[in-house]
């Protein structure tokens, strides 16, 4: 019994308590005996106090809180019986164990004694070990007790912490049974729902919450409640209007079972500003559907008015040019110098203007999201029908044209066959005092093909490089045969292709122009043209 | 010999009437012996494609349209003229400024213009050219008519 109760002791709370020493009154008229009570308890090391008469113990009584109290039945004045009937009389000494030192083992001192409250008799003379042993029980008694005790305490500050947390939460707290029957509420469900908090105690939360639902039960047999997570469910106010609820339910376990707690928080001003947002964006999305249509529908009409412009110009400028033409040939021989100067400008700029037209042409049909179908390209035979096209330039200037070995790639033929052939003729048309060399390769990059036209030309200041992109942008005089727009048709290719286009150059050293062609598997067409062709 | 003799007609559906005239200087340049009749807009050309082989409006030897008409499409002179079963054994060809859209040549084609002629801009290439290819046309139209 002795070592069970250490044991559990020790092993439990034991190091907290053990150097709190309890107190023990051990009350004899003689004074031979206190010190042999003295000597025999000293081994357990507890505080003990001695009184050498009934009035002396009941005075220590008042001031101490004993573990035990060893009391001889004998003494004079007062005897042990009455002394323990005093003491037993005052409440903080109510429950103190008393154990009685008799010499006499007389029944009706027993029945007296435990009537008295005595917890045990001990017999003079006294064993020691038994003496020990028994208040050694005391003594642990005494230390379970204060355990108890401070357990209790702890218990209840725990409680008012909980209370303070629960009534200082910003949220209605509703503590209820897994069916929903209200356990506790805190003031501020009081405030947000409009009921009295004594009104609301043992309803059902679905009064509140029409929807509420228990926290999910995770496998029955082990009945483990899962908190669920936020969820937003309409409340009900004491007057019948609602207002929407952000809900928590978090379960806990108690001895009978699991409570809910769920904690309510008014989301009115949210979803407000939820649905303010949702509207906002609506609209935004609207505007910008809107917005969208408009620039299509402005774009396809400057996309049919840069198409016929470029056409309806074409016609009349060709025959302006004919005509002036015929008009030479037929009226040479009458016509002084500067008649013929003037004549010689008409057909010029008729010339060139036809010139500028066709570019625009070719730019609208390189960048217009056409009909053109992604094939499989040879690069080798584009590039052939390119220099069969461009066959005059190439005997005129005597260009000695150069060409890699070429890829078979997935593209669109006309914008290769246009980028390709603008690039070509430019190196030719802006030609050195050299005789024109132009290096056609191709390189595999990181993401796809990089192909490269290099001329000895004359070479471009880096300064110019954006530039030379822009439509109708010429860094050359009329009497260079350019129109100024055929870099802007190689980007507007290259990027329908979904490429880049830039160059390498300086004046005086030929140019070098790049662009890259990503290199697609045909099963990757389909997704990538509508990027490609955007 | 024979042939040059013969009086050749050519269906024009052309509004340009400069052009008009640089086709018929081809056409003497080529020495051949052409009538020429030229419709000014798409409602006119429709019209005498629909009337050819009924009385006093002989069938054409070669229909020459060109695409970009007024008060209508070159393509629908051609779909007149192949709703008009007189007109199924005459060579149709496209003479345009420019190849036009590929949707465009691609419709053309399908309606049954088996020639495209592009207007040059240059004068001598027009007078040269287009004479040689209008010759051509007639020449494989006149092989495939016998």
């Amino acid at each position: 019994m002795k070592s069970a109760a250490s044991a559990s002791l020790s092993n439990a709370h034991a190091p907290a308590l053990r150097p709190e020493k309890v107190k023990i009154l051990a009350v004899d008229d003689d004074r031979d005996n206190l010190l042999a009570l003295q000597a025999i308890l000293e081994p357990l090391q507890q505080d003990l106090m001695l009184a050498e008469s009934g009035t002396d113990a009941l005075r220590l009584c008042l001031d101490h809180d004993f573990a035990a109290i060893l009391l001889d039945v004998r003494m004079p004045e007062l005897d042990g019986f009455e002394t323990a009937e005093l003491i037993r009389s005052r409440k903080r000494s109510l429950h103190t164990p008393i154990l009685f030192l008799t010499a006499y083992r007389s029944d009706e001192q027993l029945f007296r004694g435990y009537d008295l409250g005595a917890v045990d008799f001990l017999f003079k003379p006294i064993v020691p070990e038994v003496l020990q042993s028994k208040v050694n029980v005391f003594v642990q008694l005494s230390w379970s007790e204060l355990l108890v005790r401070r357990q209790a305490e702890e218990l209840a500050r725990t409680e008012r912490t909980f209370r303070a947390v629960l009534e200082g939460a910003p949220d209605a707290m509703v503590i209820t049974s897994t069916t929903g029957e209200i356990q506790l509420v805190n003031s501020r469900t009081d405030t947000m729902f409009g009921h009295s908090r004594e009104a609301l105690l043992g309803t059902n939360i679905r009064n509140l919450i029409p929807e509420w639902t228990c926290p999910e039960l995770i496998s029955g047999g082990i009945a483990m409640l899962r908190g669920a997570p936020e969820t937003r469910l309409p409340a009900t106010r004491k007057d019948g209007s609602n207002f929407p609820a952000e809900i928590t339910c978090s379960p806990f376990g108690v001895a009978e079972g699991y409570l809910v707690t769920t904690a309510i928080r008014d989301a009115t001003t949210q979803v407000e500003a939820e649905e303010r947002i949702t509207r906002i964006n609506q609209e935004l999305e609207k505007r910008v559907a809107e917005r969208t249509v408009e620039l299509t529908r402005s774009n396809e009409a400057l996309r049919q008015f840069a198409w016929a412009a470029s056409h309806d110009l074409q016609e009349p400028i060709r025959t302006v040019l004919s005509y002036s033409q015929w008009l030479s040939q037929s009226i040479t021989n009458e016509l002084d110098e500067k008649q013929l100067i003037m004549l010689r400008f008409i057909e010029q700029h008729a010339s060139r203007m036809h010139q500028l037209a066709g570019g625009l042409q070719q730019y609208i049909v390189a960048s217009e999201a056409g009909q053109q179908a992604w094939t499989s390209v040879d690069c080798n035979l584009v590039l052939k029908t390119v220099l069969s096209t461009l066959q005059e330039n190439i005997k005129e200037s005597g260009a000695v044209i150069e060409c890699d070995h070429l890829p078979v790639i997935l593209s669109i033929e006309v914008l290769l066959v246009q980028l390709f052939k603008n690039l070509i003729s430019n190196g030719i048309k802006y030609r050195s005092s050299q005789t024109p060399r132009i290096h056609i390769s191709s390189l595999r990059g990181e993401d796809g093909w990089v192909f490269s036209v290099r001329d000895n030309g004359l070479g471009i200041e880096p300064k110019y490089f954006d530039y030379i992109f822009g439509v109708f942008k010429r860094l050359h005089a009329v009497d260079h045969s350019g129109t100024g727009i055929g870099l802007a048709i190689c980007k507007a290719a290259v990027e329908r292709l979904g490429g880049r286009i830039w160059l390498e150059s300086a004046p005086g050293s030929g140019s070098v122009f790049y662009f890259c062609h990503p290199d697609l598997a045909h099963g990757e067409i389909e997704s990538d043209t509508s990027n490609l062709l955007r | 010999m024979a042939k040059s003799n013969q009086i050749r007609r050519i269906f024009f559906a052309e509004d340009n009437v400069a052009d008009v005239v640089l086709v018929r200087e081809a056409l003497e340049r080529q020495s051949l012996n052409c009538e020429l009749t030229a419709y000014p807009n798409a409602q006119a050309a429709i019209l005498a494609a629909e009337r050819c082989g009924t009385d006093g409006y002989p069938v054409p030897d070669l229909m020459l349209v060109d695409l970009n008409l007024p008060w209508g499409h070159g393509c629908d002179v051609l779909a007149a003229a192949a709703r008009n079963p007189a007109l199924n054994s005459v060579r149709k060809a496209v003479l345009s400024s420019f190849v036009g859209s590929p949707s465009d040549v691609e419709k053309a084609r399908r309606l049954g213009a088996t020639g495209f002629i592009m207007k040059p801009a240059n004068l001598e290439e027009f007078l040269d050219d287009v004479g040689r290819q209008i010759a051509r046309l007639l020449e494989s139209s006149s092989a495939a008519s016998q």
